[in-house]
């Protein structure tokens, strides 16, 4: 088992190559770029995780993989072809749900199922085992208003699933929840993962989760946002919170960091 | 010139002047009559005339508005002088809440016009009838947001008062009162809105003063180019009165960002 | 919970009680004149008797057809307008300041204008009826559609939903509790207007009801008739409420 260790590129070949990517809000160019100059490319199946303070950047970028933000320059292309706008392939999770409220849990994720062009019956059953994948075969007739936090973002996370899409974008997924249910929900995530393997890039604001669930990190920085540094976590899962080698790579994220 | 026309304002106004343009243009032609859709310009002259001379002759624009916003503010403030004292205390008694909840619910259901005759037999057919029914209208929309104003004030404001030693009066001067400020002008706001309702039927009965009374006398001489800048004059005052109330909720509740549930 | 709510409605029948007797007490002291100030027995069963059964369940009928005409209309046509005006930015930018130029006019300002264009009938009634609906749905649908949570419209779109679809699965459903609204204000509007727009030469409904009976002098009427109208509100607008609830409640907290 090798030990973390900053890495200079990936291994694989790239699932999302994210190029020259610079992101700008004023056209007067008066404020430092939201984005400067990015380049990072994603493996398939690679669970990356983007990390850094309110200010950098990370969310922007996210968007922009997403299709729902445009680069000012620069290129993103999932699988060679350029990100035009969003839609199929790549499912989202918020960190405010974003369940549509008038639906039940199992409408919404029916929802999903069929914009991928499942019909009824088919997307029925698709809801029925992902509410059995997250756990919430009993909840499926509720409305997300009466759903705890910690199942409103199950529900989210099956939604985006049903969409079967090759990459999960998760935008501080866990930000909103508290602590125990945030552990929950972590363990809960690889489980559901490592059931149906998707590419992932996930945004956080928490080290511990970045530690807890990553394959890499991208620490980044503000003003002009960009990235930092990078580190590889090779150790199985799932990862114990006590780990020392974390502990470790936890100090030298918090350098980056603060 | 590309620029102006990417404005949202600059396409509304501009949609605006080119559908005056049309209807100038369909009179001209003949196409609308000029009775029931007297042209932009005819409407410009009344007002002219409206302001200049008068209709009915010597009753100029400028008195009709004083009277309709006399008779307004006259019904408004009568509303608001027995309402909000009577809202703060009932709003603050539970038992007193209950006791009244299903009588305001009746009131406030009760259509203020429909008291119409009933003011007349009443109070006749003078000035008294028209304040008494404005009144009526703001009173209970008043009194419902004052008793919700104070009912609804967060408990948690109060228990910190109450742990910084403050308490009876001067909790409800520093603490409920405030706390309570946005939501009584929000229902201030309102309750103008049924006083501007309300005044166009107390002035069809009576009077031949006020701009309700003006549109209707107007239509019965066929000068509905009249009967319209009355009506347009009512909409400015509306917008008038908006702002106005508008700017005193700046000056009193700068704190304030925004309130969800007005009651209506 | 359920104890304080029955103790709530039993205080709420002391005070109902409480103030009809004193109503009833002060109309029999002697002090007001009754035929001014009718005791509300005296009121209810002199219009009942005055009036055939037939003739009030009338008044009720074609008062709450106007409204319901006009009501229909004034929904239909400011839902239709907010949808349009929201969700197309162009026709919404040139739409708008039309809709604020007309806004504040109140509806009875309308009056003489519909005589003129729809004549002494029903249709002039129920424009000025139409009016006291259409506004408020207007604005309140129109705050629902540009107001609908942003990342449901973006959580819409990385599922592939856009143009007219994200309009009809996302954006009118996300709108619907202020639509709702709308509706009820709109539907307290027509009643508010009801009694002015039977002023015009009606001879039938409730409003016409205690105009009429004014110039009779018969102040009974004229009480129950305000009664009444106000019955018909409460109960029409109760009804629609629970409506609503069944239809928004199980998600939206109303």
């Amino acid at each position: 088992m090798a030990l973390p260790r900053a890495i200079d590129a990936p291994a694989a070949p790239a699932k999302i190559a994210i190029s020259g990517v610079t992101k700008r809000y004023d056209a007067a160019e008066a404020r430092p770029p939201v984005l400067l100059d990015v380049d990072l490319d994603i493996a398939e199946n690679e669970f990356v995780t983007l990390i850094g303070r309110s200010g950098c950047g990370k969310t922007t970028l996210l968007n922009i993989v997403a299709g729902l933000v445009e680069a000012t320059s620069g290129t993103v292309a999932v699988d060679g072809a350029p990100v035009t706008g969003p839609g199929r392939g790549k499912g989202m999770v918020f960190q405010q749900h974003a369940l549509f409220p008038w639906l039940t849990a199992r409408r919404n994720i029916e929802f999903g199922a069929k914009s991928r062009g499942l019909d009824p019956q088919a997307a029925h059953a698709e809801a029925d085992q992902l509410l059995s994948l997250i756990g919430l075969s009993a909840y499926g007739d509720k409305y997300p208003n009466q759903l705890s936090g910690g199942m409103q973002q199950r529900v989210a996370i099956a939604r985006a699933l049903a969409l079967d899409p090759h990459i999960l974008l998760m935008d501080e997924p866990f930000g909103a929840l508290d602590e125990i249910t945030r552990i929950e929900m972590q363990d809960e995530l690889l489980r559901v993962w490592q059931s149906r393997r998707k590419t992932v890039v996930f945004v956080t604001h928490s080290i511990t989760e970045a530690l807890m669930l990553s394959d890499r990190i991208i620490a980044m920085r503000a003003n002009p946002g960009g990235i930092a540094a990078e580190y590889r976590i090779d150790l199985p899962r799932p990862r114990s919170r006590a780990d020392v080698r974390l502990a470790a790579l936890h100090e030298k994220l918090w350098e980056h960091l603060r | 010139m590309r620029r102006a026309l990417d404005r949202p304002s600059v396409q509304g106004a501009a949609f605006l002047v080119a559908l005056l343009l049309a209807w100038e243009a369909a009179s001209a032609q003949g196409w609308l009559r000029a009775f029931a859709f007297p042209p932009p310009s005819r409407i410009a002259e009344a007002a002219v005339e409206m302001v200049v001379s008068g209709f009915p002759e010597g009753l100029r624009l400028w008195t009709h508005l004083l009277v309709t916003v006399g008779r307004i503010l006259q019904g408004f403030f009568l509303a608001m002088a027995l309402a909000i004292p009577l809202g703060l205390v009932i709003g603050r008694a539970p038992v007193l809440d209950a006791m009244t909840a299903p009588l305001v619910t009746f009131a406030r259901s009760v259509a203020t016009l429909s008291l119409l005759p009933l003011v007349i037999v009443w109070f006749g057919i003078g000035e008294l009838s028209k304040v008494v029914l404005i009144a009526y209208g703001c009173f209970w929309v008043m009194l419902t947001n004052t008793i919700a104003a104070v009912k609804y004030v967060d408990p948690v404001l109060v228990r910190a008062a109450r742990t910084m030693d403050v308490s009876g009066p001067r909790l409800f001067a520093t603490v409920v009162l405030p706390a309570a400020t946005p939501r009584l002008l929000a229902g201030a706001r309102v309750a103008l809105g049924v006083g501007f309702m309300v005044i166009v039927a107390a002035e069809m009965i009576g009077t031949i003063q006020g701009l309700g009374a003006l549109i209707m006398e107007a239509r019965t001489f066929y000068r509905t180019d009249i009967s319209i800048v009355g009506m347009l004059a009512l909409g400015l005052l509306g917008i008038a009165f908006t702002s106005g109330l508008s700017w005193l909720e700046r000056v009193l509740i700068p704190w304030h960002t925004g309130l969800a549930g007005v009651r209506r | 919970m359920n104890a304080a709510r029955r103790n709530e409605a039993a205080l709420g029948a002391v005070g109902a009680v409480a103030v009809v007797a004193a109503w009833e007490a002060v109309a029999r002291s002697g002090l007001v004149d009754p035929a001014i100030f009718p005791a509300p027995s005296a009121a209810i069963v002199g219009a009942l008797t005055r009036l055939p059964p037939g003739e009030i369940a009338g008044s009720v009928a074609i008062s709450l057809l106007r409204i319901v005409e006009g009501f229909a209309l004034g929904a239909a046509l400011g839902i239709a307008l907010a949808l349009a005006s929201g969700w197309y930015r162009i026709f919404g930018n040139l739409v708008r300041p039309l809709v604020e130029v007309l806004r504040p006019i109140p509806p009875l300002a309308w009056i003489p204008m519909a005589i003129v264009w729809f004549g002494l009938g029903e249709p002039s009634k129920v424009f000025v009826i139409f009016l006291g609906a259409f506004f408020p749905v207007l604005t309140n649908a129109y705050r629902g559609v540009t107001g609908v949570d942003p990342v449901l419209i973006r959580a819409a779109q990385t599922m592939d939903i856009g143009g007219l679809r994200l309009l009809v699965r996302v954006v009118i459903p996300a709108a619907m509790p202020d639509i709702a609204t709308g509706l009820r204000v709109g539907w307290g509007l027509s009643f508010g207007v009801l009694v002015a727009a039977e002023l015009i030469a009606a001879e039938s409904g409730m409003g016409f009801m205690i105009m009429n009976a004014r110039q009779f002098g018969d102040v009974g009427v004229i009480v129950f008739g305000i009664l009444l109208i106000g019955a018909c509100n409460l109960a029409t607008d109760w009804g629609l409420a629970l409506l609503i609830r069944r239809w928004l409640g199980r998600w939206h907290s109303v």
